[in-house]
């Protein structure tokens, strides 16, 4: 046919059925390209309007490689006349990025230092060998770290902890109980509920800091988020655990031999190389750096300086850091926050702000209620199809042009996209308890949507109690 | 001669894994057995990669490995493996990660040439599709899936011959149904046919099925030919002459004891994609495993 052999038009159509998305949002923007502009939009918002409409499609559906995205996004801007080539690519590159992929080569340098086996003797130390202080005591653990050093290495560092003690509990590591539910859960809530905790602890909250000082609204240091955030984080620990403890009450309730059988192995490793203090003495410095000296030189110089730290005193190798950092991630993100600032430029983020307070305030009537449900149930929603660092890069711009207090809105914002509880796509770390298998997509609603509406409350009281009083 | 045997958990691959690895043993085929894992977001690679590292330094299975072990002492248990390899624990195996995606694991058989365990993680179809088309294999045998549009893109993207293991049960007696007809590849097809029924010993039911009742030239060759190939093979076989729909009376001829061994439609890919063929449809009817030689 049309000289092209059998194996030719099998191969094209293998391509377009994968690959319907693509097409699919190429037409779109197509037609949307000749749709006469909204009224309100400038006409270059128009074209920002269909970047981010194909950027979203693509992002959600994963029909294309995540690098491909944030190249097309690139490109679009410039091909469809938004900016010159100069403007993105400095738009492109900024301290946020700078933060994201300097954070995720430290996590790449912390997690290879081998102090997975260390953390498991502090927690099993504090916690005994009853199940529900265990249980208590990986939510708590993995919230403080990931608080600190990103929720994804706290993630994988704890797995191992969870599954050998689930192993040593006689339970077979392919097939799910209420105790490896309960476990693994606590890990991965508990990384959610850390990450909002600092700026570190989440990419998405320095896209937001990003924001906030880029449109000139305000510049929000270390210390003030933790300030905003830290207090939801603590109260928010001990409610999750007891949602999760009788959401899945394990029959086990005292794991003695299983914890003994952990120590042991841990014991074999020794004490602490002198390799293992630098490295974390060395994130001590990072972490000092970031509350005292972040408002003169940036977050992200802070984290490179922590990567150049471990990397010249060799204490992880080029390859490493090459081969286990998500440059994807780097370039999404990257190109992420270039469209978020040229929807701030265009008018594009006002124009969609409006229209969302327009049709939002014939449900609600009162605008306080519809920022407020706009920053929150929406974020907690989104985050939870298309993975929170996304969600806030682009519902960010949106958010911060609807008006109230940008600050307290664009932080409840971040906070928000932290309530990755009901699908496996939502964060890291539910992918990473997901890929175990014990795991199964049914089990995020159950414990899930209790969570999510208490997060919800628990936000809805701090902003309104709490946040008057520090700003 | 190269086999791949796609399996997916220890409940449902039993027998994917019997039948598949008697064929292989009868042809002396080097065989690769693939469990593909559930797709991991893009965002989440790098993470799940640094705890699979993290888990392998704790002796945990990496997700998916466990199907693999499974596998793996099936291997042993039906001496597949030979003795000094298979002393060894599961765990002592190294990984080959060198292609992204496809964690090997290599094998020494005893029987047949040489067996690979790999693991991959992705959308079935395209992680199957990619494994054919890289390293050639001439036959892939999978378990039977309820989802049509699964068989439908099996059949149309995966360029090898096909074994589809639906409801096969170890302790029946099975024969062999070898659809015949005039096409090119039915040469090929009754080839395939004659080399099952030896691996298994089993008899052959040669079927031809004429719209009208009318038999041209090349399907008195073809059958022809396979008779006398049977012949020479010593392979009891019966044949019989039927008129009607083929893919019916394929159906109703096989009712659940047969194998069924019939060539690819030769349609054009379009044709296929928007009105099916009759390999998919007796696929999705028959209630007996298929092979469907391309």
């Amino acid at each position: 046919m049309l000289g092209f052999s059998a194996r030719t038009i099998s191969n094209i159509l293998f391509w377009v059925t994968r690959k319907k998305w693509l097409i699919l949002s190429f037409l779109l923007s197509l037609s949307f390209f000749y749709v006469p502009t909204p009224e309100g939009l400038t006409s270059s918002g128009h074209r920002v309007l269909i970047i981010v409409l194909v950027a979203l499609i693509l992002i959600i559906t994963e029909s294309i490689p995540l690098p491909a995205v944030a190249i097309l996004i690139i490109i679009m801007q410039v091909i469809l006349g938004i900016v010159s080539a100069d403007q993105v690519a400095s738009s492109f590159m900024s301290d946020a990025v700078f933060f994201i992929m300097g954070s995720l080569m430290l996590a790449v340098a912390i997690v290879s230092q081998g102090l997975d086996k260390r953390l498991a003797l502090i927690v099993i130390n504090l916690t005994g060998n009853k199940t529900w202080r265990i249980a208590l005591g990986f939510m708590l653990i993995s919230a403080i770290l990931s608080s600190f050093i990103g929720e994804h290495t706290v993630g994988a560092m704890m797995l191992p902890v969870a599954l050998t003690l689930i192993r040593n509990a006689g339970l077979k590591l392919n097939k799910a109980t209420n105790l490896s539910t309960l476990l693994l859960f606590s890990i991965a809530y508990g990384c959610a509920i850390g990450s909002i905790g600092t700026p570190s602890g989440g990419g998405r909250n320095i896209i937001m800091i990003g924001y906030l000082s880029e449109f000139g609204i305000a510049k929000i240091s270390y210390l003030e988020w933790m300030k905003y955030a830290y207090p939801l984080l603590l109260i928010e620990i001990p409610i999750a655990s007891v949602i999760l403890w009788y959401t899945f009450t394990p029959t086990k309730r005292i794991m003695d031999s299983s914890v003994r059988k952990l120590k042991v192995k841990v014991a074999k490793n020794g004490s602490l190389s002198s390799d293992q203090i630098l490295a974390i003495i060395i994130f001590l410095f990072i972490f000092l750096g970031w509350i005292f000296l972040s408002p003169y030189v940036g977050l992200g110089i802070i984290a490179l300086c922590g990567v150049f730290l471990y990397l010249s005193f060799g204490l992880i190798e080029w390859q490493q850091i090459n081969k286990n950092t998500n440059w994807a991630v780097v370039l999404l993100f990257g190109a992420a926050i270039s469209l978020g600032i040229q929807m701030k430029e265009t008018g594009t983020a006002f124009w969609l702000a409006g229209k969302t307070l327009d049709y939002l305030q014939l449900l609600f009537q009162d605008l306080e209620i519809v920022r407020w449900f706009t920053s929150v149930v929406i974020t907690g929603l989104l985050t939870n199809l298309l993975s929170s660092t996304a969600t806030v890069a682009v519902l960010g711009p949106i958010i911060l042009d609807m008006g109230g207090n940008p600050v307290s809105i664009g932080i409840m914002t971040s906070i928000a996209s932290a309530f990755s509880y009901l699908t496996v796509v939502a964060s890291p770390t539910c992918m990473i308890i997901h890929s175990t298998g014990l795991i199964t997509s049914s089990d995020y609603l159950k414990a899930g949507w209790k969570l999510f509406i208490i997060s919800i409350i628990l936000l809805f009281l701090i902003t309104k109690l709490y946040w008057p009083l520090i700003s | 001669m190269k086999i791949l045997i796609a399996i997916s958990s220890k409940e449902f691959s039993g027998p994917t894994l019997d039948v598949g690895m008697n064929i292989s043993r009868a042809l002396n085929a080097t065989t690769t057995i693939v469990d593909v894992g559930e797709k991991i977001n893009e965002l989440s690679t790098k993470d799940i990669s640094i705890a699979n590292e993290l888990m392998d330094a704790w002796n945990i299975n990496r997700p998916g490995m466990d199907v693999l072990e499974w596998a793996y002492y099936y291997l042993i248990q039906n001496n597949f493996i030979i003795k000094e390899d298979s002393q060894r624990s599961f765990q002592d195996f190294i990984l080959d990660e060198s292609v992204s995606n496809r964690t090997e694991i290599h094998l020494d058989g005893a029987k047949i040439k040489k067996i690979n365990l790999i693991l991959r993680n992705g959308d079935i179809i395209n992680e199957l599709r990619e494994e054919v088309k890289i390293y050639n294999y001439d036959l892939t045998i999978i378990g039977s899936s309820s989802k049509r549009n699964l068989a439908h893109d099996f059949i149309q993207y995966i360029e090898s011959s096909i074994l589809i293991v639906n409801n096969f049960n170890l302790k029946k007696q099975y024969r062999i149904l070898l659809a015949v007809n005039g096409s090119k590849g039915t040469l090929k097809t009754i080839k395939y046919g004659v080399r099952v029924a030896q691996a298994f010993n089993i008899e052959i039911t040669l079927l031809t099925v004429s719209k009208n009742g009318h038999l041209g030239e090349k399907y008195k060759n073809a059958i022809n030919r396979a008779k006398k190939m049977l012949r020479r093979c010593s392979i009891n076989s019966s044949f019989i002459l039927e008129k009607g729909d083929p893919v019916k009376k394929i159906i109703d001829v096989a009712k659940d004891d047969h194998i069924i061994i019939m060539g690819a439609s030769n349609q054009s890919p379009l044709a296929k994609f928007f009105t099916g063929s009759k390999p998919l449809n007796v696929v999705e009817k028959s209630k007996c495993p298929i092979l469907i030689v391309k």
